[in-house]
């Protein structure tokens, strides 16, 4: 029997709706994605301004409760310190949730770019094959063999250290991912037979390269997608810990850790702990939805 | 036909190189960072500083500095036709020696930590597979996406945290040896094999005690690929049709599984290699949260140098390695399977 | 044994088959998979026996439960399925019930199988030689050159020229057939009682399936075996089995000897899986339109070369033929894969761009066209292809799947498409409510229903059918037939016929034209070339078709001897007569002269210049 490639909307959610894994993973990234847009307003303080309180410790548990009523009836000066505060003065959990708005803006708008650079160039490649495209794939090669990590941050670091530029620079190291991924689809995606029955019917190549192959062919771009969304994430904190991404006080996790870095050993750990949390979930998030997808398709 | 294979994938890896050589010379080149006023200060003088352009050779047209850098014009500087991956901006060291110097150090950390995370990952991820559907097997695959997609730089820290600021029972993050150690003469540059060499066997522990926890942090980190790969690629064997006739001609038991644990390996190699490419790339961040010196960290300082000529070498490097690597699995894959045509 | 013999051996055994000692009882056996949290169960209370020496064919739609049952009775089912129910005894001992150890014991020694997809099956990364030391070793006491000598005998058996070579190959540098009979050296190396032959054909090309069925039959005969044979060809049921089981919805349906399952069918199913044989005899007896026909379609010299890749040579796959196709009429299109019957399909279309010759349709020559003039003709040339699951868009609806033809050639209002998609859902006797659906999910019969809609949407004159029924499971495949019978009638379209199966171009088709290696090498009426067939490989051809016909069964009457050798490669073609290499009719004028198509007296044109001349002794062919 022949395979059925291609996902509709509806294949996109998990056969079984009791899929709890599942459901954790899209709550998740739902909350990262309404902390993106609200993050940065809704703390108890501004998070890129420093307050005179230096290194308070997150209150502990059994203090929560109360804090809390207190804090609701209005009787505290100010807002308590959820997560405490790092050694400038920061309030940790003010940062934490802004932080989405860096961290999942960089990583979606990286993967948007080159999902669609690479989408648009693996098309190409995959449904006309020439010279010029089978260059193209030459050069993707040599782009692919980069070492991703160290690519990213020597690009962040000459080009200067902005959101704009970690977008750049990580769309660059993604997007040969996608041209090979689209470019494999649509090869085995444009001889099958309703491409040929298209052709039959009295379709031009553009119309049957746009209708019927593409729409075919970005399943595996997408799943790729769900996936690096995570790891782009990942890369972003990675390169504010060794100093190559955003500056501060931009609130942004990746920073946050490094810049409570240096206390862990004191042990102070409220200033890195959080923040980790916080990428840990949320990549946590995006490899299982990921995973959900690409379960879905192998199985179709 | 195996000398043949190889090289024709030796100057297919070399081509690629090439072209990576020249994509990183041009691209480092064509961003908009100033190496010259980094290295002799924002205020200085214009002389110095045509001085300093001078030196560096930037001055002259791009062209000639790819045909210096390539080995062209030996009688300029030596280039990578001579062997040389030209000096460093900031020490003035000739790079390949700097290097030689670093890159054991990140070589030693990610391989015992592949061994590491093959000990744990392959076991657990055929339990998994041995067991699909179960509880067991859905905890094992939580667990592989949960390790796949972690900050390792932030576990790392966690591990100080606990295993040295709590605990006390790892050293202090701060190197290869503690302070008060010198480290044995430098054979291979590997500190274990070093130590072992020179019969230091206090030494040999010493090290061992300090890669404990970057070992381990990378282990984890690496473990949830490995065993997603692992319970995957075996299931498939397990449900592959040549394992259903084998039990359908009445094989025993430990035959059949014979027949299914080497092709869930065959498969498995291709992506042993990509993330041993990976890692080695990705070891910077480890390497930095346990000041190692690794190449990683010769990275970080190169870049934020802006020392050209390290920042290409550390490239060109990690992807040398990476392409034998690769090259040396596809040889073990093709091996076990007798489909990979050399 | 000689094959006489054994098919006297084989006769007397059918004479009192009550007699014989029962070999396999079945009874009440359930198989289910989960799904969604619910149990499936594709074999659902099946219950049958087989007797000793006895081949009983098993016959069922595809999804009936066949593959299933042929694991289930070895206790094997695929994860996640599971045996529920029921017994399967096996000289008097319940196999679900004996401890893995033992039930190991039984399978290879004691029952044999072979499947449906050989190649994957054997393991890819041992050579064949071992794994068969290895099946045999399970249940012998033998080790080393022994191992080696038995499997090398044992392919040697099955028909495999230099076993010795052979033996050191693997699974991916074997054809089909090879790997098929690597499969059974296996399964019969232990001698078992009972073989199981699950679709033992199916991947096979005709030639090769009658040759394969015949020596699989052959050396049973020789280990007394008796063989389970699991199939959806009547023919395969027709010419080599004793008895008949029908398989519907995961139980047997029918039970009865060949003939009288033949002639007198029972079970609802099985008369509509014969309803061809059972209302019109072998052929549909279609009438060509009085007077002759106009003809609507003519290529003249068609030739499609392909380069070789990295070399300056080409393939020849389609060499210099002229076809006719009159307005109303049906052209069969047959030969062997690779014959090139396919590629003329793409090139009456342009869906391949031929590289010398003329297809001129209604007065108009296609290949001169320039590509915007030919786009409107696709209106009136249309092509449904062999595999219905993959010729629709999977993520668009049926509806706008046979809207499509619409949007690009009619100037027709949203309404007015809406409208004729309806029609074309009834033409093609579909139920209405599919139209929301996607093909996704649907059976074998409706897509390829559906394709047929798609071409009909702009009411074309002619359209190639490029195997449209081979994929089909038995009762689709009939409805399919009837429907294009019917289509032909009320809208007067020509059909190119393209096949493999002769049964279904019998049925189908007023002429027929035979490809090998490009050429057109005979082409006639039905009647003429399959009552008296004059060239030797459409005579080859046609002594290889199992014809569904239990009265007169291959295996109890001598064939004529099938072709030798191989194919040759389209790329290093012979001068002379392509088929000289492997005819038994061959003189040493044919190898240098380049052969044409010329008329011989029983009306067809051959190309064959002994068979022009009268040379060539006439054929008995297939059931005139």
């Amino acid at each position: 029997m022949s395979s059925q490639h291609a996902l509709s909307q509806s294949d996109l959610l998990p056969r079984r709706r009791r899929d709890w894994l599942f459901g954790l993973g899209l709550t998740i990234v739902i909350i990262v994605v309404a902390l993106a847009v609200v993050g940065p307003y809704i703390g108890p303080y501004d998070p890129t301004l420093t307050t005179p309180n230096v290194s308070v410790p997150p209150p502990s548990l059994s203090e929560i409760p109360g804090l809390f009523s207190a804090w609701i009836s209005g009787t505290l000066e100010a807002p308590p310190n959820w997560m405490g505060t790092d050694a400038s003065g920061f309030d940790v959990f003010s940062r934490v949730i802004a932080a989405p708005r860096t961290d999942l803006v960089i990583a979606l708008v990286a993967n948007g770019l080159s999902l669609l650079l690479g989408v648009f160039l693996g098309l190409i490649a995959g449904y006309y094959r020439n010279t010029a495209t089978e260059l193209m794939m030459r050069v993707s090669d040599v782009m692919q063999s980069f070492p991703v990590f160290i690519s990213a941050m020597v690009l962040v670091a000459l080009a200067g250290r902005s959101t704009t530029n970690i977008v750049i620079a990580l769309a660059f190291v993604y997007t040969p991912i996608y041209v090979r991924l689209t470019r494999a689809e649509v090869m085995s995606q444009k001889v099958r037979g309703f491409v040929e029955a298209a052709r039959a019917l009295g379709n031009t190549e553009l119309s049957i390269a746009i209708r019927h192959v593409l729409p075919n062919s970005l399943t595996p771009a997408l799943i790729q997608a769900s996936v690096t969304i995570g790891f782009a994430i990942l890369l972003t904190a990675g390169l504010s810990f060794v100093g190559a991404g955003v500056r501060p006080p931009t609130p942004e996790w990746g920073l946050m850790i490094s810049t409570g870095a240096n206390q862990i050993i004191l042990g102070e750990w409220w200033p890195s702990v959080f923040p980790g949390i916080a990428i840990s979930l949320t990549v946590f998030g995006f490899a299982v939805l990921g995973n959900a997808l690409e379960r879905r398709y192998d199985a179709s | 036909m195996l000398f043949r294979y190889i090289s024709k994938r030796f100057a297919v890896g070399l081509i690629q190189l090439i072209g990576l050589t020249i994509a990183v010379f041009f691209l480092i080149r064509l961003l908009p960072a100033d190496p010259v006023s980094r290295l002799v200060g924002m205020n200085s003088s214009a002389e110095a500083y045509a001085q300093a352009a001078k030196q560096l050779g930037v001055d002259r047209p791009l062209l000639a500095q790819l045909a210096t850098y390539l080995g062209f014009q030996p009688d300029i500087a030596p280039g990578l036709l001579q062997g040389s991956l030209g000096v460093s901006w900031v020490t003035g060291t000739p790079v390949t020696t700097e290097i030689a110097a670093y890159l054991p150090v990140t070589i030693e950390l990610v391989t015992l930590s592949f061994i590491l995370a093959l000990a744990v990952a392959v076991p657990i991820g055929m339990f998994g597979a041995l067991n699909p559907g179960g509880k067991a097997d859905k905890g094992v695959f939580v667990y592989s996406l949960f390790a796949g997609s972690q900050p390792e730089f932030w576990w790392g820290l966690l591990f100080v945290y606990l295993f040295f600021f709590q605990l006390g029972i790892a050293p202090a993050p701060l190197g290869r040896l503690s302070p008060m150690s010198s480290p044995p003469d430098v054979v291979t540059g590997f500190m274990t094999i070093d130590a072992l060499i020179a019969g230091q066997f206090d030494i040999f522990v010493e090290a061992l005690h300090h890669l404990m926890l970057p070992v381990f942090t990378m282990a984890f980190i690496l473990s949830g690929p490995i065993i997603k790969m692992v319970r995957q690629n075996m299931a498939r064997a397990l449900q592959s049709d040549f394992v259903l006739y084998a039990n359908c001609a009445g094989l025993p038991r430990a035959r059949v599984a014979r027949y299914a644990l080497r092709a869930a390996m065959a498969p498995s190699m291709t992506l042993i290699g990509i993330l041993y490419g990976f890692m080695l790339s990705g070891a910077v961040l480890t390497e930095s949260v346990f000041s190692l010196g690794g190449i990683g960290q010769y990275a970080i300082s190169a870049v934020l140098n802006y020392d050209y000529p390290a920042i290409q070498a550390v490239v060109l490097v990690i992807t040398a390695i990476s392409l034998v690597v690769y090259l040396a699995l596809d040889l073990i894959h093709a091996a076990i399977d007798p489909r990979i045509a050399y | 044994m000689t094959r006489l013999e054994a098919a006297a051996l084989q006769a007397s055994s059918m004479i009192e088959p009550t007699t014989a000692r029962t070999v396999l009882s079945v009874e009440n056996l359930v198989v289910g998979y989960p799904v969604d949290g619910r149990m499936i169960k594709p074999v659902d209370g099946l219950s049958f026996k087989v007797r000793e020496r006895e081949v009983v064919g098993l016959i069922g739609d595809a999804g009936s439960g066949k593959s299933t049952a042929a694991l289930a009775l070895l206790g094997l089912a695929r994860a996640p399925g599971k045996i529920l129910g029921g017994k399967v005894e096996f000289d008097g001992r319940d196999l679900l019930k004996l401890p893995d150890a033992e039930i190991r014991a039984i399978r290879g020694r004691d029952i044999g199988i072979i499947v449906q997809n050989p190649r994957s099956s054997l393991n890819p990364m041992l050579r064949i030689g071992k794994q068969i030391g290895y099946a045999y070793q399970a249940h012998n006491a033998a080790s080393g050159q022994q191992l080696r000598r038995k499997a090398i005998d044992m392919l040697r058996m099955v028909g495999i020229n230099d076993p010795e070579r052979r033996a050191d190959s693997y699974a991916h540098e074997l054809s089909g057939g090879m790997a098929q009979r690597a499969l059974i050296a296996m399964a019969l190396s232990s001698k078992p009682k009972l073989l199981i032959a699950d679709e033992p054909t199916s991947g096979l090309d005709v030639t090769i399936q009658a040759q394969f069925l015949d020596e699989m039959w052959n050396t049973v005969q020789q280990t007394g075996s008796a063989i389970l044979l699991i199939t959806q060809e009547l023919g395969t049921l027709a010419n080599y089995c004793d008895r008949v089981l029908v398989l519907h919805e995961g139980r047997i349906v029918e039970d009865a000897p060949v003939r009288e399952f033949f002639a007198n069918p029972q079970h609802p199913y099985s008369q509509q899986i014969l309803k061809l044989q059972r209302e019109r005899g072998s052929s549909l007896g279609l009438e060509l339109p009085e007077g002759g026909v106009k003809p609507l379609l003519q290529t003249r010299d068609l030739r499609k070369t392909f380069a070789v890749q990295h070399t300056k040579k080409t393939i020849q796959a389609v060499d210099k033929v002229s076809l006719s196709i009159g307005r109303g009429e049906t052209l069969g299109l047959v030969g062997e894969s690779g014959s090139g019957k396919t590629t003329v399909g793409r090139c009456l279309l342009r869906l391949l761009e031929p590289t010398s010759g003329s297809v001129v349709f209604d007065g108009e020559d296609l290949v001169k066209l320039p590509p915007n003039d030919m786009r409107r003709y696709r209106s009136k040339l249309q092509i449904v292809f062999q595999d219905p699951f993959d010729s629709l868009n999977p993520r668009w609806t049926i509806r706008r799947i046979l809207c499509e033809p619409l949007d690009l050639h009619s100037n027709l209002s949203a309404a007015d498409k809406n409208k004729r998609a309806e029609e074309l859902i009834d033409l093609v006797d579909l139920d209405r409510t599919l139209l929301d659906r996607k093909p996704r999910g649907l059976g074998a019969g409706a897509l390829q229903r559906i394709n047929i809609a798609r071409a009909l949407a702009c009411n074309p004159e002619f359209i190639v059918l490029d195997e449209p029924t081979s994929v089909l499971s038995p009762r689709a495949r009939v409805g399919l037939i009837e429907l294009l019978v019917r289509l032909q009638k009320e809208l007067g379209i020509s059909y190119l016929f393209i096949s493999h199966d002769l049964t279904t171009v019998r049925y189908l088709c007023h002429k027929v034209s035979v490809m090998y290696l490009g050429q057109i090498v005979e082409t006639g009426t039905v009647e003429q070339v399959f009552s008296r067939p004059q060239h030797p490989y459409s005579q080859a051809l046609l002594s290889a078709h199992l014809f569904p016909d239990p009265t007169n069964r291959r295996v109890d009457k001598v064939i004529p001897a099938a072709l030798e050798g191989e194919i040759p490669s389209p790329i290093d073609l012979p001068i002379g007569c392509y088929l000289a290499s492997r005819c038994p009719h061959v003189v040493e004028a044919c190898r240098s002269t380049p052969q044409t198509l010329e008329p011989v007296d029983t009306g067809q044109e051959v190309r064959c210049w002994r068979a022009a001349a009268g040379e060539i002794t006439a054929f008995k062919g297939a059931h005139a």
